[in-house]
């Protein structure tokens, strides 16, 4: 009894003291000061090649100069910008962070971010993708530059192709001959499909569907004109409910059930000969693929021949939040990051997009590159033509969930796509209305 | 007279240094954190720009525009309802059935506990699988009776019942407080009822409810305080705050989180969570004027 | 506020049992047990091991997952059972961050946490169960409403708060709160407090004993496996909490285990054997304590009884 008590406030005792430690350590480093600048730059790259790369273009840059030492902080994905909210608003915030594209006006106007278009030089405008550069001006100012982005397109199934007879010649290019190539893969046994051909809510969102449909206007126009209820979304989501139609309620949701929390992966064992995706998908095919699957990618089909390939894509800025003391070089260290070479390097070890558009068309004709990987980034670049970004309407920054319960409901049967899209639109006007 | 009054100075001079962490604690931690969320529900507080006056406009636009408030406030009362019942009694049985002298009873009462240690993703994705309408193991049981199972998380219907599940199967972190509990009881107790003739349903109406009574109070209010606050659980099951199917997970908190971290609009959050509070302060006031009823306590009046 | 009201009109109700039941015919009781013993035990048994079989399937899930490869984790219909086993999964989730001096700082905060949490509010409790003094309904109601104030709203001005003093950057903003008690702790001390007869206090002040030693002597001993409880629940979620870690610790090297984890979730995809393995192994700990701190339960219990008895 009495042994344990001691061994308690001993444990105490050595508890405090390691963390007084800590707490000393932690002054220390910061009292260790220099003519070098230090730029703390927070990324949610903690593994695999993201994180090899970026660590080298970080010790590229440290040797390439010595006025500025850049020193990068893994942040978990998702509650990085939970983190840099709350020390953006304690005053004590990183000099760098990676953030995301779709809403840089919206940290612009609430000043979380820092206007750096006087430290960047005349011809980084022209290096992006126009729809990229578009979404971090505000207000006559930059905050911030596009880093890396994404876009959607449809993996198709090689194999399952041949074995129905189907060529290349075939493959859809509008939405009508999508829904044909589907039913010609279905696979119909007792009354329950053992293949599905296309459905296109598996990893894509109506509203993708919406927006290639109506000429890649989102559900905002350029202006933040609400265009939910219009013509062409309502055909579009018409679409959507005849496909869920054609292949039951029952079977949707007992595969979405098993491959719709992002582990199981039904194109991989040719449940699905068509999944609709954005381009990065391919690490995970490379990955995880036996060696003699064969897959190809198509841009999504028009709406109606002649409409466009319209698609939708994301992506990530780098950034210097408001409270930061170094944003000359922390403007310098971006910029770099967003050159030509380093840009190349980055998309070369991770598949992705990359915000500068040389960087990606280097890479198409290459050294870096097999053929397959080539022919991703001929892909990424024939598909940037018609990518739309969706940048957050300062009007009605959280609207999504409106809208997303209107189109379930449609999806449950208890509007129709019309009711739907017609609710969604003045619920959204609504919400406009309390944000004034 | 006098003696009396002395010995209850030097009571509540002893009571006063006793609740002296407590209080020194929230005077520096909590104290400003709440008065500050006071007085933001009355403004447009964003966090970094702007904190402007605005009278009661996020309360009026709460009760009057916003549908979801309505919504998550339904689907909060909705789960609370079944939720602190329901996760009450399980945990009792839990306990109950674990307060025996009998081999290997360590082992199943570790394991028991497990599910309330494991959290977050895993959980759900392993839930998914589970509650899959056609081949999941909970359909499939199901099945046996002749039932034929919901959608679950397909069906807007079934979405709050599946949660309700899911909270049920880790409610190992009350059952250690009945546990606990039950171990106080002392043996002779049931040793002389089962001389008596006493059943299982009799012993445990007659001994060990009443003996708990006080730990249930306590399970009662902080769950349905709990559940008023449920936000993690349907964060993660909705892919990071959508709201589920038609938004029927869309909780409270959950409406909050979106309006706070995706609007900015800290200002209503605030003001949304004054609400919560006043909600809560109520339910709980409730609950303590019916606690005379049924809770016994051994020390008597204190 | 009438928090106390209830408290001034409950009946003697478990006394009424005692009185009832303290027949001194004990002896009597064993061998008619040892009777009926095996068809009760059959049947817990049974019991028993069905309720565990349905809580324990997620963490053979966890368990089956971390030991498969990608590829398999991939497939359609899932597996549940691994095909082939990869123990080097463990080896991997391990060094992908500095698991050991990761694990070492959970331990550090975790620990202080407990030691802080039992202390506190045991002897906050007691203030509030035993003691009279004017304030109290009004000081417990403010306890009560700390639970009430969801978190996230309170959350950025403590960081504030913790950013003002200096504290961001360190574990204190983790560590100190837990020595000025939590509320829900308190609540249950005081419940646990309040289902003890006040004859012992009184017999203790007799012996002049002040209310410190009466706190320190009979009451912690008393109070045991609500203690060990509180030290079990409040272990699991300082081992477990991201959310505080997260926002207060700015150097890598003093991260905690649960973000360490997070290097496997990713913005496209997630490395689940990965995950699961590490999960796994962050996991055992809690087990581990809970299964050895059980025996204290069974300790507090005989205690009790001979206090009582």
């Amino acid at each position: 009894m009495k042994k344990r008590k001691i061994f308690i406030a001993l444990l105490a005792l050595v508890m405090v003291f390691l963390t007084a430690c800590g707490t000393q350590q932690q002054s220390k480093a910061n009292s260790g000061s220099s003519d070098k600048v230090t730029l703390d730059f927070w990324t949610f790259w903690g593994s695999g090649d993201r994180r090899e790369v970026i660590e080298s273009i970080i010790s590229d840059y440290n040797k390439s100069q010595d006025k500025v030492t850049v020193k990068h902080s893994y942040q978990p994905w998702g509650d990085i910008w939970t983190k840099s909210l709350s020390a953006i608003t304690a005053g004590n915030p990183p000099d760098v962070i990676v953030q995301d594209i779709m809403s840089v006006s919206q940290r612009a106007e609430a000043q979380q971010s820092v206007d750096i278009s006087r430290y960047l030089d005349a011809g980084t405008k022209k290096q992006f993708y126009p729809q990229l550069w578009e979404t971090t001006q505000y207000q006559e100012g930059t905050y911030g530059l596009p880093f890396n982005t994404d876009t959607q397109v449809i993996f198709y199934n090689k194999q399952i192709f041949k074995e129905a007879g189907l060529t290349e010649a075939d493959l859809p290019t509008t939405w009508a001959e999508l829904e044909a190539v589907g039913r010609q893969l279905d696979v119909k046994k007792n009354k329950t499909y053992s293949r599905v051909g296309f459905y296109p809510l598996w990893n894509l969102g109506a509203e993708v569907w919406a927006l290639n449909a109506d000429n890649g206007t989102s559900w905002f126009n350029d202006n933040e004109k609400i265009k939910i209820n219009t013509k062409n979304k309502v055909a579009a989501l018409q679409w959507i409910l005849d496909q869920q139609k054609h292949y039951g309620k029952s079977t949707i949701n007992r595969l979405e059930a098993e491959f719709g929390s992002g582990v199981s992966d039904p194109f991989l064992s040719g449940t699905v000969a068509m999944r609709a995706q954005n381009l990065n998908y391919y690490t995970s095919l490379k990955e995880n693929a036996s060696k003699d699957f064969e897959f190809g990618v198509i841009q999504l089909p028009e709406f109606k021949s002649g409409s466009g390939h319209w698609s939708w894509g994301g992506g990530f800025t780098v950034e210097v939040p408001k409270g930061a003391k170094h944003v000359k070089e922390s403007a310098e260290f971006i910029q770099y990051l967003t050159s030509e070479k380093v840009q190349q390097k980055f998309g070369a070890a991770s598949f992705d997009i990359m915000a500068n558009e040389d960087a990606n068309n280097n890479l198409i004709d290459g050294t870096e590159l097999d053929e397959t990987g080539q022919m991703i980034y001929a892909m990424a670049a024939e598909n940037m033509k018609k990518t739309i970004m969706t940048p957050v309407p300062l009007t009605a920054p959280d609207h999504t969930n409106l809208i997303q319960e209107e189109i379930d409901s449609a999806l449950l049967g208890n509007k129709t796509a019309k009711e739907a899209l017609r609710d969604a639109q003045s619920a959204v006007e609504n919400l406009v209305k309390q944000n004034q | 007279m006098q003696k009396r009054s002395l010995r209850q100075k030097s009571e509540a001079r002893w009571g006063y240094l006793f609740v002296a962490p407590f209080v020194i604690g929230f005077a520096i931690f909590m104290l400003g954190p709440m008065v500050f969320s006071f007085i933001g529900s009355f403004t447009d507080y964003n966090l970094t720009s702007k904190m402007n006056f605005i009278g009661i406009a996020n309360f009026k636009r709460m009760f009057v525009d916003d549908q979801l408030f309505w919504k998550s406030l339904y689907n909060t009362l909705y789960f609370t309802a079944f939720n602190v019942p329901l996760t009450t009694m399980f945990s009792i049985f839990l306990a109950v059935i674990l307060n025996q002298k009998i081999k290997g009873i360590r082992f199943f009462r570790t394991i028991f506990f497990l599910p309330s240690v494991l959290s977050g993703v895993a959980v759900y994705v392993l839930w998914m699988q589970l509650l899959s309408p056609s081949s999941g193991m909970v359909n499939t049981i199901l099945s046996w009776f002749n039932i034929n199972g919901p959608a679950w998380l397909f069906d807007p219907n079934w979405t709050k019942p599946a949660l309700i599940m899911m909270k049920l199967w880790s409610a190992g972190g009350a059952m250690l407080l009945y546990i606990a509990t039950l171990q106080n009881v002392p043996t002779q107790l049931y040793e002389s009822a089962e001389l008596d003739g006493a059943g299982i349903w009799h012993k445990f109406r007659h001994v060990t409810l009443p003996l708990i009574t006080p730990i249930i109070f306590y399970d009662v209010i902080t769950s349905t305080i709990g559940s008023f606050q449920i936000f993690q659980e349907a964060y993660v099951m909705t892919s990071n705050g959508q709201g589920g199917p038609a938004n029927s997970l869309l909780f409270f908190n959950l409406h909050m989180w979106n309006k706070a971290f995706v609007g900015f609009d800290m200002g209503y959050a605030m003001a949304m969570s004054m609400t919560l509070f006043v909600i809560v302060m109520i339910m709980t006031v409730i609950n303590l004027k019916l606690a005379p009823k049924w809770v016994h306590y051994a020390g008597g009046s204190k | 506020m009438a928090v106390e009201s209830h408290t001034m009109s409950a009946e003697p109700y478990p006394q009424s049992i005692t009185d009832r039941y303290s027949g001194d015919s004990l002896p009597m009781v064993a061998p008619k047990r040892r009777r009926k013993i095996s068809g009760h035990q059959l049947l817990s048994y049974v019991l028993l091991s069905s309720v565990s079989l349905v809580l324990i399937m997620p963490l053979l899930w966890m368990v089956f997952t971390s030991l498969k490869p990608m590829s398999e984790i991939v497939q359609f219909p899932p597996t549940f059972f691994p095909k082939s086993i990869q123990w080097g999964n463990y080896a991997t989730a391990i060094n992908s961050f500095p698991f050991w001096s990761y694990a070492k700082n959970t331990l550090i905060i975790a620990g202080s946490v407990v030691v802080g949490n039992v202390l506190s509010n045991s002897f906050i409790a007691y203030g509030f169960a035993k003691l009279e003094f004017p304030g109290k309904r009004i000081l417990f109601a403010l306890v009560l409403s700390t639970m009430m104030v969801p978190g996230f709203v309170t959350m950025i001005p403590q960081y504030v708060i913790f950013s003002k003093i200096g504290w961001v950057g360190t574990y204190l903003p983790l560590i100190v709160p837990a020595f000025f008690g939590n509320a829900f702790n308190i609540f249950l001390m005081r419940q646990f407090y309040l289902s003890i007869g006040d004859e012992l206090i009184e017999a203790a002040k007799m012996d002049g004993a002040n209310h410190l030693y009466i706190w320190s002597h009979l009451m912690i001993p008393l109070t045991k496996p609500a203690l060990i409880t509180i030290a079990i629940n409040s272990f699991n979620g300082a081992w477990n909490d991201f959310l505080g870690p997260l926002l207060y610790i700015k150097d890598q090297n003093q991260y905690t285990l649960q973000i360490g984890l997070q290097v496997f979730k990713n913005q496209s995809t997630t490395q689940w054997h990965y995950l699961m393995a590490g999960a796994v192994m962050v996991l055992l700990p809690s087990v581990l304590l809970f299964f050895f701190a059980q025996r204290y339960f069974i300790e507090g219990m005989d205690l009790t009884a001979g206090s009582k008895g």
